[in-house]
């Protein structure tokens, strides 16, 4: 009688433990079901508009704290030719982006076009950026044709001289404090498409002639440099035709805006052979003697010559020839 | 009499177990929690100045001092009280492209106040190259880590839809945000999934960022047009998919294309992206269908009429002349 009482108060024990367990369990994953979506707020309109009012005052805020600080750097004028195609907008926000962190910046972008269009004026009028505007056909039998592979000819010559000569034409009108402001600016060449880290445009800001440094993903390689021995560059690390007067791309040098305004025949040639281009401009400037290695004296990648896909638009081809393609009001 | 009896104590017996087997069988995920490794998880918790709405966030903030004194340009702007945090998830892998990738990334991310960036990398460690990058951007971040198992990996360059790239990593964050976040606690929040290849409009962000539920925009370069887009009927309401390929999905929208608002993702915690078994263009459905019906859907970008982001792809770079041995020192970081 005892035993089977001892055994009858372990059962139940037990289920009871395992009943409160059981409730246990359920109140939490309930405890997860019971939640209001619904905004707190009776008025949707009124918490957007106090959004929107804070993010303006963060915005100016911004503006005017930080923009004004950096006025007694060199400035950096970025030339960027640029031409018209899909990813066109695309590319650009996102070099803008990179170019509103950094102060003193003149952005000249060259369109190669009989006309500026408005995708890009606009774009520029909004982008918050010190720029100019220019614009520069290239011939025909100089531009490459759809389905050339783009190494064929040099691209953008045309478009860089431009904004040379823009420079140029600058730096003899300028009097004062914007000519004085001159004498220390840097010039750069900075290709829509690729990626350019921000310590980048601090290393090439106090260039006296010319300064290099490497340049990642290009020349087949991981990155392209120039190899510096006692301070000063004896050679150049590439992958392809070391043997070209300046074996370094676009993207890999600057040019003191003195050493371009006072060598006023220095052009880029857009005839040159392939992988000339640099050099069809540079050997008017200096020597390698003369370059200043940058970026720890050449051992950092600070930019990358990346490269974007062309979208493929085999849809919206379709759909054109049925004239039902994409809202061309839409711009993309 | 006593086998009744019998019968009966054993079900009363095992009744309370198999059901509290079923409950947390059902509220555990079986294939993350296979995956899980301490080491692999473990996010940065700084304990630095511990302000409430940063509690999150891991910020060295010692050595970003330094780094910004130098650059003072570099910024994410002040943190405020009253923005919602957009809390950006970003799957990524090493290749070549990857620290160029997200260099440009953070320097969009780098103007958009209240970003809160949550990179995942598809690695059995959190590499070096990544953990230099966040800690140098200045950025609000949270650094995880898992890795893809082989079998689901997508072998080389092969487009092999039917096994989604970048799904764990996303199903990771979207765990980690669950066990961050109370689902009673009053932060505001919007959950982004950017991939580290496309290319984001400032103007974007700012419009996610009133989402009350799902809210949804164009993308433009997917599915072979000059753009994607919702349907948007005259009372502002969506009610199809402007796609060519298959539109008739229930959510025929890309990654980029939508914004989810935090408290939905921590009111219903089954939610993620399917990992097995999903055809090629459903990954966005499989989280949404779980999450809001098509009524649901805020338009954004002027009632979708305008592109805010671009679904670019950046070529992978011919690196002929490295040779087999390798010509460039691979001590130069990349």
């Amino acid at each position: 009688m005892r035993m089977r009482l001892k055994l009858k108060t372990v059962f139940v024990l037990y289920f009871t433990v395992s009943l409160l367990g059981l409730f246990y369990a359920l109140m939490q994953l309930g405890a997860g079901q019971r939640c209001d979506c619904r905004d707190p707020d009776l008025s949707k309109d009124q918490q957007i508009s106090q959004l929107r009012g804070e993010l303006q005052k963060l915005q100016e805020h911004i503006k005017t704290s930080e923009l004004s600080k950096k006025t007694d750097v060199p400035r950096i004028y970025v030339i960027t030719p640029t031409y018209a195609r899909l990813v066109q907008k695309a590319e650009l926000t996102r070099l803008s982006h990179t170019f509103l962190h950094v102060p003193q910046l003149h952005w000249i972008v060259v369109e190669d076009a009989p006309l500026p269009t408005p995708l890009v004026t606009d774009f520029l009028a909004a982008s918050g950026l010190t720029y100019t505007h220019l614009y520069k056909l290239t011939p025909k039998d100089r531009k490459l044709q759809e389905g050339d592979p783009s190494w064929l000819k040099p691209r953008g010559a045309e478009q860089r001289n431009e904004g040379l000569r823009w420079l140029r034409e600058m730096g003899s009108a300028a009097k004062g404090k914007e000519a004085a402001a001159l004498e220390e600016a840097v010039v750069y060449f900075a290709d829509d498409d690729n990626t350019y880290s921000l310590q980048l445009f601090e290393e090439m800001r106090y260039t006296y002639r010319v300064s290099v440094w490497p340049v990642g993903l290009v020349g087949g390689m991981k990155f392209e440099r120039p190899v510096v021995e006692d301070g000063k560059v004896v050679r150049f690390h590439t992958g392809w035709r070391p043997n070209r007067p300046f074996p370094i791309d676009m993207a890999g040098f600057a040019v003191s805006l003195r050493m371009i305004l006072s060598n006023r025949q220095a052009q880029f040639d857009g005839d040159a052979q392939m992988g000339f281009l640099e050099s069809s401009f540079l050997q008017h400037l200096v020597t390698m003697d003369d370059l200043e290695p940058k970026a720890d004296l050449c051992t950092k990648v600070l930019v990358w010559h990346t490269r974007t896909e062309k979208p493929k638009m085999k849809r919206e081809d379709a759909l054109q020839k049925q004239g039902l393609g994409s809202d061309p009001d839409v711009e993309v | 009499m006593p086998k009744r009896r019998d019968i009966l104590a054993i079900v009363l017996i095992v009744l309370p177990w198999t059901l509290l087997i079923t409950v947390w069988h059902q509220s555990a995920i079986a294939p993350l929690l296979a995956i899980r490794k301490d080491d692999g998880t473990e996010t940065r918790h700084e304990t630095g100045p511990a302000t409430d709405s940063k509690e999150y966030c891991s910020q060295d903030k010692d050595i970003v001092e330094v780094v910004r004194t130098e650059y003072v340009y570099t910024r994410p702007p002040p943190w405020s009280d009253v923005l919602p945090t957009i809390h950006v998830i970003t799957p990524t892998y090493s290749r070549p492209v990857q620290k160029a990738e997200l260099t440009r990334l953070a320097n969009t991310f780098l103007h958009v106040p209240n970003l809160h960036w949550i990179l995942v990398e598809d690695s059995q460690r959190r590499t070096p190259l990544v953990t230099r990058l966040l800690r140098e951007t200045g950025l609000n971040y949270t650094h995880l880590n898992v890795e893809t198992p082989r079998n689901y990996k997508l072998r080389g360059d092969t487009r092999d839809p039917r096994i989604p790239r970048g799904t764990m990593q996303r199903n990771l964050a979207l765990r980690w945000l669950r066990e961050t976040f109370n689902s009673n606690s009053s932060q505001t929040g919007i959950v982004y999934f950017a991939d580290d290849d496309n290319t984001y409009s400032l103007e974007l962000f700012e419009e996610m960022r009133s989402t009350r539920k799902v809210s949804v925009w164009p993308v433009a370069f997917v599915g072979g047009l000059r753009y994607e887009s919702p349907k948007v009927n005259a009372a502002g309401k969506v009610y199809g998919w402007k796609t060519v390929f298959d539109p008739h999905r229930p959510f025929a929208i890309d990654m980029a294309g939508f914004a989810i608002n935090l408290r939905l993702i921590l009111f219903k915690p089954q939610a993620y992206f399917k990992l097995r078994g999903v055809k090629g263009g459903y990954q966005e459905s499989s989280l949404l269908r779980e999450l809001v019906t098509l009524s649901d859907l805020e338009p954004k970008a002027a009632n979708c009429t305008k592109i805010l982001v671009w679904h670019t792809r950046t070529e992978k770079p011919v690196l002929v002349n490295e040779g087999k041995k390798g010509f460039t020192d691979p001590n130069v970081e990349i």
